[in-house]
């Protein structure tokens, strides 16, 4: 990944190297552990159930590629692809764009600058069902704050989660107003370059606008690049909110975000993970779910090793350094 | 080269193995999957029984009350009562050995699976040691608690749907009586909406939104004779009530008009909240339990309201309704089986017990000396609930093996239908069929 | 990522026509433009967190309804909701499972971050990845072997199928770390070995005072998710209400038929107060460790 050379032993010391290996190997432990246990464990075992009938009671049944034929024919399938791509594309952009602008307008706050960090990243503290109902009750066509708001400017409110064509942008405006996450995060980053680096630019010339381009973007793009993958892994597992959101949209929101009626209104909101949960916990086939997370997984490890391929290439191109 | 692919080959393959016998093993764990059934405890014996439920709060304390009466015939028992237990975590503790003795479940679309996957313990044996008189249970209700002839769970309480109509919307609009018939409804509905100038709906006489509040299709199908199988395949196209379910909403819609009624219905208030349409006067008539009475009464003392049968297609039909409930099983892996059967037959026959709860938590009661009990507290509204769990013309969830996919199914077809989507219906509902087919047919069962 | 030991200076192209004074006017009118939109942000922000708020107040009837505006003023609910629910027990369990989490993810994930980020080893590049592939399971299915696995060894009932993964492994927590690493500039861990530092002091010395802003950035997320997780205890501690969470206690007030949404608020916003009061500490520890490397830049 980056282009550090101090670290590494020259060649022929072998005690060393050794030794270096030893470090290496104590800092990584338990991570390795971990990984075995609570990733790949459950990976074998999904990509083996994918191969299997599992009703989650009984023992599950060797059924070949029986799973996997099945999404052939799955109309529903198609409809949970559809929307979960939706939102990989438009919430990573919208999301990773929108947390950078605030935290930019935040970073350049003089006074008042804990409050209004506060109150940006409140919403990210409720609890998810709670945020999505109430984001809801505020998006609430006829008689909610922002039909009421909309009403002055004349405009007819959309019906949101009512409408199959407004309800992504409804969940995508409730995952924005939650992304105070992403944007302390790149705020850190962004008060994290150092000063002196701006201080050249200035002397160079540089406006506000071009500093915030050549000196902020360059140094803090790790964070972005954490922000990006971050959100298409949010995108590909959006759940909570999508059910919520759902089952309110059919009148039957309740505190715990469980419903009747998963992907209301008219499947726009069954995502990837909705409709799998689905097929595995409400239908009782966990080998189907598990073909389903089998795919999911291939597909979204590959988009994201090309996406940190390009990220790494666009940023030694843009930095001039030398490639890892 | 080759051989070394061939021994990679095999690393993979035995660890596939272990991995499956890891999940076998903890499938098997348990005992219990017999279908002897295990002796009833004595009458001193001294034990622990486990109850998993989804209740919560002031239900949560009324069911523990009526699950305590069981102390009186088995004094030394001590019943711990655990809430807030969904269907998910039901399944999880199975699978893993970590179950309750008992296990309640809101919800009857998951019978299937419980019966034929042995999630819940065959009941036939204990039914006929004790010579069980199900019989006490109505048709409809025994049905939704078996599959395929095995019985793996016992009803608690049950909701029964019929129609609820504002009096005083009624009288205002000249509807003298409530419908019977679905053309009465389709003109009551008519004569009770009420549009603005600019045609926004302000009133609608009769919501027909499907997916929406208790409109669902399980719970309108017996109104309309629907039949969701035969022979064993989803009938939905053949069945004449199915398209005239869905010839009646489209009717429905088209007179409030796709756009307004959608726009009317997003404004609405939650199913489970004060600001439910009907207790708003936003709507006239509807479809909803009888559990709404209670809701009705405390939170919106101000509407007028009666209850009905609901309208049928087919007068002959007319004083069916749907009725679904709690259920009751024994979860495989069990540690009491023989303690837990006593404890879900006193449930399921204890007149007292049975009134007692129902008086508490407004539900209908599941056996018919407990609906004749004089105990019962039956108001005006209340009663047409009664005398149609009392009908034999209750109908029941149609069980299958595939939760509530079917149900899924119908419901997204209603909705894309009545939203002007599909060209043909019947073409339409025969592709509904194959996919519920597909579905089940994957299920293996 | 970054080529940070080797990076040239910073490539600005300079546009020396922009005259001074023009700046000063600008400068000020950016100023109030940008404090408009800062406290426009805020306030959007807020509101929705408002109204969990003001439905917690309303009266039964009235919560969840159009009506925005507490007609009656029950502040009551907020005491109610401790009779209802032993809230007190599930702090304590709340702080347990999310303080507990929190300091095992500091101790796995610091040093799992510093080897991806400053070492440099065979495999390195394919670990990285791993990492971010953890992240891509979905839970839901994930969840099934390993309830089977904590089951067996008899810990269902109890939060620690929820804390010890945090000791080991959070891929989340890996990755974060290590992209705030990534800023940090080569130079100062080369500088610390030619001192004669170890890695280990490396990383304790220079890397973890450096990336203060970053670690309590982590720390905060790691807490605030564990604190508002839901589908975890539910899963793992559903049937043993001493060991619920704060997060839990919201299955209190949903019935068969009925939702106590006022109820429901009122334990969200208190379960949001600590999350909030801790915000607001952790808040000054980014600044302070920001003007930290600031300062030393």
């Amino acid at each position: 990944m980056t282009a550090t050379l101090g670290a590494r032993p020259a060649p022929g010391r072998g005690r060393a190297r050794a030794r270096h290996r030893l470090t290496v190997l104590g800092f990584m432990a338990p991570a390795i552990i971990g990984f075995v246990l609570f990733f790949g464990y459950p990976l074998v075992a999904t990509v083996v159930f994918s191969f299997t009938k599992y009703d989650l009671i009984n023992a599950p049944e060797f059924n070949g590629l029986d799973n996997y034929a099945y999404m052939f024919k799955d109309p529903l399938l198609t409809k949970a692809i559809a929307n979960t791509l939706w939102f990989v594309v438009v919430l990573t952009i919208a999301r990773t764009v929108f947390a950078l602008g605030v935290a930019s307008v935040i970073a350049r706050l003089k006074s008042g600058v804990g409050l209004i960090r506060t109150l940006c990243y409140l919403p990210s503290l409720a609890p998810p069902v709670a945020a999505t109902l109430v984001f809801f009750m505020v998006l609430r066509p006829n008689g909610g704050p922002v039909d009421n708001l909309l009403g002055v400017f004349g405009i007819d409110s959309p019906l949101w989660f009512s409408d199959p064509a407004w309800a992504k942008p409804g969940i995508t405006a409730i995952m924005l107003w939650i992304s105070g996450d992403l944007m302390i995060i790149i705020l850190a980053a962004i008060l994290d370059v150092p000063q002196e680096q701006y201080e050249a630019a200035e002397l160079d010339g540089a406006g506000p606008i071009r500093r915030w381009w050549h000196v902020t973007l360059p140094t803090i793009s790790p964070v972005l690049l954490f922000g990006i993958v971050n959100s298409v892994i949010l995108a590909l597992q959006l759940f909570t909110q999508a059910v919520v959101a759902g089952s309110a949209g059919s009148g039957a929101a309740d505190a715990t975000g469980s419903t009747k009626y998963l992907g209301f209104p008219d499947n726009s909101t069954l995502t990837f993970p909705v409709y799998l949960y689905t097929q595995g916990f409400r239908y009782f086939d966990m080998g189907y779910a598990a073909a389903m997370a089998t795919v999911l997984f291939v597909i979204s490890f590959a988009v994201t090793i090309v996406l940190v391929q390009r990220m790494r290439k666009n940023s030694t191109a843009e930095e001039g350094g030398p490639g890892a | 080269m080759r051989k070394h692919t061939r021994a990679a080959l095999l690393c993979v393959a035995a660890g596939m193995a272990t991995a499956l016998t890891l999940t076998a093993c903890a499938a098997g764990k348990g005992g219990g999957a017999s279908s002897d059934a295990a002796a009833a405890p004595g009458k001193d014996d001294k034990l622990t029984l486990t109850v998993w439920s989804n209740y919560s709060d002031r239900e949560y304390e009324e069911v523990t009350k009526a699950l305590k009466t069981f102390n009186k015939k088995f004094p030394n028992i001590e019943i711990k009562h655990e809430g807030s237990q969904d269907d998910d975590k039901i399944t999880a503790g199975i699978r893993s050995g970590n179950t309750p003795d008992v296990a309640l479940s809101f919800t009857t679309d998951n019978i299937g699976q419980f019966c034929s996957s042995g999630a819940f313990q065959p009941l036939k044996a204990y039914i006929e040691r004790d010579k069980v008189d199900l019989n006490q249970i109505s048709p409809a209700v025994r049905e939704y608690t078996e599959y395929k002839g095995n019985r793996c769970a016992m009803p608690m309480l049950t909701d029964v749907y019929a129609m609820y109509y504002n009096k005083d919307m009624m009288s205002a609009a000249g509807v003298t009586a409530p419908p019977k018939t679905l053309d009465e409804l389709f003109e009551a509905a008519k004569k009770l909406t009420k549009k603005a100038p600019n045609g926004d709906i302000e009133v609608a006489g009769y919501l027909p939104t499907m997916g929406f509040y208790a409109n669902r299709p399980t719970i309108l199908a017996p109104s309309f004779g629907a039949e969701w199988e035969k022979d064993g395949k989803s009938a939905l196209a053949s069945s004449p009530g199915f398209t005239e379910m869905m010839t009646f909403q489209k009717k429905l819609v088209d007179f409030y008009g796709f756009d307004a009624l959608e726009r009317f219905r997003a404004g609405l208030g939650q199913e489970y909240s004060a600001d439910h349409a009907f207790h708003q006067g936003k709507i006239a008539i509807m479809m909803d339990g009888e559990y709404r009475t209670a809701f009705l009464k405390a939170q919106a003392p101000q509407i007028k309201f009666g209850t009905a049968p609901f309208p049928t297609w087919k007068p002959a039909d007319y004083g069916t309704a749907f009725t679904t409930g709690t259920i009751m099983g024994i979860p495989k892996g069990a540690k009491n089986p023989g303690a837990a059967w006593e404890l879900i037959k006193h449930l399921s026959f204890d007149t007292d017990t049975i009134v007692d709860l129902s008086n508490a938590i407004k539900n209908v009661p599941s056996t018919k000396a407990a609906m004749e009990s004089p105990k019962l507290e039956v108001d005006e509204q209340f009663k047409t609930f009664i005398d149609l769990a009392k009908s034999d013309k209750l109908k029941g969830n149609p069980v299958t093996p595939i939760g509530d996919a079917h149900i899924k199914a119908v419901t997204d077809f209603a909705v894309s239908y009545t939203s002007g989507k599909v060209p043909d219906l019947a073409a339409g509902l025969k592709e509904v069929d194959k996919n519920i087919d597909d579905q089940i047919a994957k299920s293996g069962k | 990522m970054t080529a940070t030991l080797t990076k040239p200076p910073v490539d600005v192209t300079a546009d020396p026509e922009q005259p001074a004074r023009k700046r000063d006017v600008g400068g000020f009118l950016n100023w109030v433009a940008t404090h408009a939109i800062g406290l426009a942000l805020g306030l959007m922000f807020a509101t929705p967190v408002v109204f969990v708020f003001l439905t917690a107040v309303m009266s039964d009837d009235q919560a969840f309804t159009a009506d925005l505006w507490p007609r009656e003023w029950h502040w009551e609910n907020f005491v109610e909701v401790f009779d209802k629910a032993p809230l007190l027990q599930y702090l304590v369990n709340s702080l347990t499972y999310s303080l507990l989490a929190t300091a095992g993810m500091l101790i796995s994930s610091i040093p799992a971050a510093y080897a991806l980020a400053k070492l440099q080893w065979r495999g390195r590049n394919l670990a990285f990845l791993l990492v971010i592939g953890a992240m891509m399971l979905p839970p839901q299915v994930v969840a099934v072997p390993l309830y089977d696995t904590w089951s067996s060894l008899g810990l269902t009932g109890t939060l620690w199928p929820l804390i010890v993964p945090y000791f080991l492994f959070d891929a989340f927590s890996i990755f974060l770390l290590r992209q705030f690493m990534l800023t940090i500039p080569q130079s100062y861990v080369d500088a610390a070995r030619v001192d004669g530092c170890s890695e280990f002091q490396a990383l304790v010395r220079i890397i973890v005072p450096m990336a203060k802003p970053g670690i309590a950035a982590t720390a905060l997320f790691c807490f605030l998710f564990t604190w508002n997780d839901y589908f975890g205890p539910l899963l793992y501690t559903g049937e043993v209400k001493d060991q619920w969470t704060l997060s839990l206690a919201l299955a209190t007030f949903k019935g068969m038929h009925i939702v106590q949404w006022n109820s429901s608020m009122a334990v969200t916003f208190l379960t949001m107060i600590p999350a909030v009061v801790l915000f607001v500490f952790a808040q000054k520890s980014f600044v302070k460790g920001i003007t930290f490397t600031g300062v030393k830049g």
